[in-house]
């Protein structure tokens, strides 16, 4: 029996048979439902590993999974089932069950004595399951149901204190606007399967080619939609901020280190085929600027510290997306790494925080440092990852970005991620000092962190500071495993060379280094920060996009009102209504004959 | 059992069960007794009306299509006749269950069960008619058993003038198209179907033809024909809701289909028509059910936009000539009974242990569901299920059998059906509008009042929901599943509209 299939089923499977445990144990019994969780999350990121360790090329090249083969059923809409593995889908899997693991295991402290837990734990598990399935599949089909699974998932997450109309709120918002973009995917999927006659994702890319190029435009398009969508990037970017009523391990998992990296990985998955559609490189390189520097702006004003977050987490998907725009696949997926391992740390971290503190704001927090030192430690380490401080991972990751895009895209647009990149330095400083330093600003009673924190966020921590070491094999197994991408292997000694001897990297750090200085100099900068508390203001009101989506919201409500007058419940009208349509349906065959 | 004594039972059984059942129940009811004997006869006729089903099915796959003589009444049973019977045994069945306890001790039990069995019968029949006049008795034998159902509760105003509308629009309907018989009779001088497509028509036939969109529209509930709905469907028992929902409204397409495809001519035409109502019935449908604060009336309105989805696959089918879309409208048919069978059934039951259980005719309300989860939660998980597969969220029945129907609109490659594709993709993220706050609601920690007093349900009840829970969750995995029906109804569709 081949193992490849095997670990395949058991990832998807794993996690969805927990759910349906959990769900079963029933709320009284916390215990065993913490426990279920915990197990199903831990060995479900145990087969990730496993596949990632064992490997999938060589001897054990071919395995894949596949239900429902058969002529009939691969022409039809449906395709066969088939889940396939590749550097990409199994990079992205990995992430997803083992971060997904370890928010598990935060949840233990975290979620302790709440109410209702076997629904958050087994939409955590369906969670994981559904990602699993996400990027691993070979179906586009597949691709779109796992695609609105997770995003199923993160409503009813999102919406978890479901009493709290903020709550409710922010999981409409997020369902709505991951969906509206969901049809760009959904239109492009089914052009792919009304031109080429199948749903398989690599019989696409093979012969995209063969496409209308008017169709073949539509659909890359669309697909940016739908990962602008999902990824919070320009013009989506307002959801993930209201998203963070969730519990903070959801925060970490779901909309910072997993569900929102599938807009990238879409973009990334699908790059050979739309390469070539005139502007299209450009627009996703457009969209990742305007998406990192809006939401970069927007951090430096927010005082909600998930929130800060949050716009941080829009920003550096819009790296990535960027990064993807330039062709720098390998340089996006990295960062992706990056940025999974040390944003849920910082979410975890700010989890640990919240929970000890019990609020959010930054403005009443202040000089919790030496009360939780463990947290502040590793919080540090996260943000300096975030800040693209040398050497954690974040410094090796942005830095190649920055390199691809100076190679390949318009030097007008990298200047503006250079800037980005130096916000980016300054508001994550705000933040930790607002935290952790300066005067306590309000006397918040601190609780001790739980063990089950301290036991999730010490691997990530560690990540932050090592996963960089990894980027020749990352490399290695992208390039082997992905024959539709044009990418070539580099030893990590070469890589890590070719970043340091750049110039690109010093003229970033001396950015990185003057928002630094600008955050030290922060009284001194008065003289241009008072022009600039306008531009703040707007920013705090997300840049009008707020009010277009409230306006877009109320003409719905409207248009609807407007229809009931049409629905007066009087016979006679309804028999006009009868009447009516048959001189109308009259007319119209009439003039069509 | 020949092919030919399974469809004369088929048709038979249900049709002479219902006087039958009714003197049983009457006898019981009389002699002081309850209508017991009722309830278990009418199951019982339904569940032998299975076995010629099965035989039926059986047949179809080994020969094809069966034609058949009663006297001068020619029967056909095709592929689409067997997937409306099946679809109609199916829910008629699980209703018959759920409304065991439901419409326990009513006033006028016993007719009840008399007009389920006959209303089912009359659907079969519709299915497999041969000729005009008898589609058209078949398809008012169903009306006249739905209308006395619809106003079943006869002592509430509500009910009364829901029932009254439904009749008067109805027998509209009804009369165009008899009158759409008569034209065709008078030109071909024959009313069996397959006898008129051959005849030549001139633009008397697009006459005919309009007159069939719109008489069958009525009960198909195409915008602005669907006044009717929203009142009868919230107004009459849940289990008859599932039904007029799930069964009734397809029949009345089904019809519609019919006779058409006997209409000779340009079918483009006729594929543009449906294409145009179902792009209508689905955005109205939707703005309609935004707005609406009872349960039933919401789930009412969903029904026009899900006709809407099947619209757009059988105007794609007929209009391009694609089995796909014709496969995708079917399949969304036989979904739609399922999910929304289970909406009202699930419905259904909260209403009845919320108010109906203590004789109050209070229609339910949204807000009336916070928190059930806590004391329901079977009820509440299979309502949320239901509107999550309404609002075409995967991987459930609902969201497959869309796909199906656009990935056979993007097979046109015809800007317009693509244009309508995503317009009808727009409009399901509008569902979500208003069936994700329904869960939401559902799972709140603090109930609600009226679920605080609520009565305990009652667990037969609760036997039919699991049934299309895992109709809805099965099908949304497996969707090949249903091949084996929606794939003879696709050809036999393609074949009356001049395919091969």
């Amino acid at each position: 029996m081949q193992i490849v299939p095997v670990l395949i089923f058991l990832g998807i499977a794993l996690p969805w048979l927990g759910a349906l445990l959990v769900w079963w144990a029933g709320d009284a019994r916390a215990r065993l439902q913490h426990g279920l969780a915990v197990f199903f999350s831990v060995v479900s990121g145990a087969t990730m590993l496993a596949l990632l360790l064992i490997g999938f090329g060589g001897e054990n090249s071919g395995g894949s999974l596949s239900f429902f083969q058969g002529t009939a059923q691969e022409t039809s809409p449906f395709g066969a089932f088939t889940f396939a593995p590749d550097g990409l889908g199994v990079f992205l899997a990995v992430v997803a069950t083992v971060i997904g693991s370890l928010a598990v295991i935060f949840s233990v402290d975290y979620m302790r004595g709440e109410a209702q837990l076997g629904r958050y734990y087994a939409m955590i598990l369906f969670f994981i399951g559904s990602m699993v399935g996400l990027v691993l599949t070979t179906n586009l089909l597949l691709v779109f149901v796992f695609w609105e699974m997770t995003a199923l998932c993160s409503y009813g997450l999102i919406s978890f204190y479901n009493d709290d109309p903020k709550a409710v709120a922010g999981g409409m918002k997020a369902l709505i606007m991951t969906q509206l973009g969901g049809v760009g995917l959904l239109l492009g999927a089914i052009l792919a399967y009304g031109y080429l006659g199948t749903v398989d994702v690599n019989v696409f890319l093979e012969r995209a080619a063969e496409l209308p190029t008017d169709v073949l435009a539509v659909l890359a398009f669309g697909f940016l939609l739908a990962a602008a969508a999902k990824s919070a990037q320009f013009p989506f970017q307002t959801w993930l901020p209201d998203a963070m009523e969730a519990p903070t391990p959801v925060s970490a998992l779901i909309h910072a280190a997993t569900m929102v990296n599938a807009g990238v990985y879409l973009l990334a998955r699908f790059y050979p085929a739309f390469a070539e559609v005139p502007y299209w490189r450009e627009s996703v390189m457009v969209v990742g600027m305007l998406s990192a520097l809006l939401s970069a702006v927007m951090a430096l004003v927010a005082t909600d510290l998930k929130r800060v977050l949050a716009y941080s987490t829009v920003s550096q998907l819009g790296y990535m997306v960027y990064a993807v725009g330039t062709g720098g696949i390998f340089a996006s997926q990295f960062h992706l790494l990056s940025h999974s391992v040390f944003k849920a740390l910082l979410f975890l971290a700010a989890g640990a925080v919240i929970h000890a503190v019990g609020t959010r704001d930054m403005r009443k927090m202040g000089g919790l440092g030496s009360q939780m030192p463990l947290v502040r430690t590793v919080f540090v380490i996260g943000a300096l990852a975030l800040a693209g401080l040398p050497v954690l991972n974040g410094f090796w990751s942005k830095e190649l970005i920055l390199e691809a895009g100076i190679e390949h895209g318009p030097l007008w647009i990298w200047i503006l991620m250079l800037i980005t990149a130096g916000l980016t330095a300054l508001y994550t400083f705000r933040c930790v000092w607002m935290v952790f330093y300066g005067q306590p600003r309000s006397h918040l009673h601190v609780h001790p962190t739980g063990i089950a924190m301290k036991t999730a966020m010490l691997p990530l921590a560690l990540g932050t500071l090592t996963t960089w070491l990894l980027a020749g094999p990352f490399s290695r197994l992208l390039a082997e495993t992905m024959p539709h991408h044009e990418m070539e292997a580099e030893a990590t000694g070469a890589l890590l060379l070719s970043v340091i001897s750049a110039p690109v990297t010093w003229g970033a750090m001396a950015v990185v280094g003057l928002g630094l200085a600008a955050w030290w100099q922060r009284d001194r900068l008065l003289l241009v920060s008072e022009p600039l508390a306008d531009l703040g203001r707007f920013a705090e009101s997300s840049f009008g996009f707020e009010a277009i989506n409230r306006r877009i919201t109320e003409q719905m409500i409207c248009m609807a009102e407007d229809l009931r007058v049409l629905h007066p419940g009087l016979l006679n009208w309804n028999i006009f209504g009868i009447v009516a349509a048959l001189v109308t349906v009259l007319l119209i065959l009439a003039l069509g004959a | 059992m020949t092919a030919t004594t399974a469809l004369y039972l088929l048709l038979g059984i249900p049709l002479f069960a219902c006087p039958l059942v009714y003197l049983a129940g009457r006898l019981g009811v009389r002699s002081g007794g309850t209508a017991a004997t009722a309830r278990w006869l009418a199951i019982a006729a339904v569940l032998a009306a299975w076995v010629p089903f099965i035989v039926l099915v059986q047949n179809n796959q080994a020969q094809g299509e069966l034609l058949a003589m009663v006297g001068s009444i020619s029967l056909m049973v095709d592929g689409i006749s067997l997937l409306l019977a099946g679809t109609v045994l199916t829910l008629g069945t699980l209703v018959l269950v759920f409304s065991l306890p439901y419409m326990r001790g009513d006033d006028g039990e016993e007719k009840y069960y008399a007009l389920m069995p006959a209303m089912m019968g009359a659907m079969i029949g519709l299915a497999c008619a041969n000729d005009l006049f008898n589609l058209w008795v078949w398809f008012e034998v169903m009306a006249v058993s739905s209308y006395l159902l619809v106003a079943f509760y006869r002592e509430e105003p509500g009910s009364l003038e829901a029932g009254v509308k439904y009749l008067v629009q109805s027998a509209v309907g009804s009369v165009l198209v008899l009158l759409g018989v008569a034209l065709v009779f008078a030109h071909a001088k024959t009313l069996r179907l397959d006898e008129i497509a051959q005849v030549g028509f001139g633009p008397l036939g697009l006459a005919a033809g309009a007159l069939f969109v719109v008489g069958f529209g009525v009960k198909t509930a195409l915008v602005p024909l669907h006044t009717w709905l929203p009142d009868a469907h919230s107004q009459a028992p849940s289990g008859i809701s599932a039904m007029l929902s799930g069964v009734v409204i397809e029949a009345g397409l089904v019809a519609m289909l019919r006779t058409l495809g006997a209409m000779p001519g340009n079918f483009s035409a006729w594929g543009a028509l449906l294409l145009f109502f179902g792009g209508l019935n689905i955005v109205v449908g939707n703005l309609m059910a935004l707005r609406q604060t009872q349960v039933k009336r919401m789930l009412a309105y969903s029904s026009l936009a899900h006709m809407g989805y099947m619209l757009v696959g059988f105007g794609v089918a007929i209009g391009f000539g694609l089995v796909d879309a014709a496969a995708g409208g079917f399949f969304h048919l036989i979904n739609h009974a399922l999910m929304k069978g289970l909406a009202f059934l699930s419905a259904g039951l909260l209403l009845y242990a919320l108010h109906i259980a203590k004789g109050d005719h209070t229609p339910l309300l949204v807000s009336d569901l916070n928190g059930a989860a806590q004391r329901y939660p079977v009820t509440a998980f299979a309502l949320s299920l239901a509107v999550l597969a309404l609002g075409g969220l995967p991987p459930l029945a609902g969201f497959m059998s869309k796909w199906q129907i656009f990935a056979a609109g993007a097979e046109t490659r015809n800007l317009a059906v693509i244009l309508l594709v995503v317009f009808a993709a727009l409009n399901s993220v509008l569902s979500l509008a208003y069936y994700a706050p329904l869960v939401n609601r559902l799972y709140r920690r603090e109930p609600s009042e009226v679920v605080l007093a609520g009565l305990p349900g009652s667990r037969l009840m609760g036997v039919p929901l699991v049934a299309l829970m895992i109709g809805v969750v099965v099908l949304g995995f497996w969707p090949a599943l249903i091949n084996g029906l929606t794939g003879p109804a696709a050809s036999s569709l393609l074949h009356m509209f001049g395919g091969n």
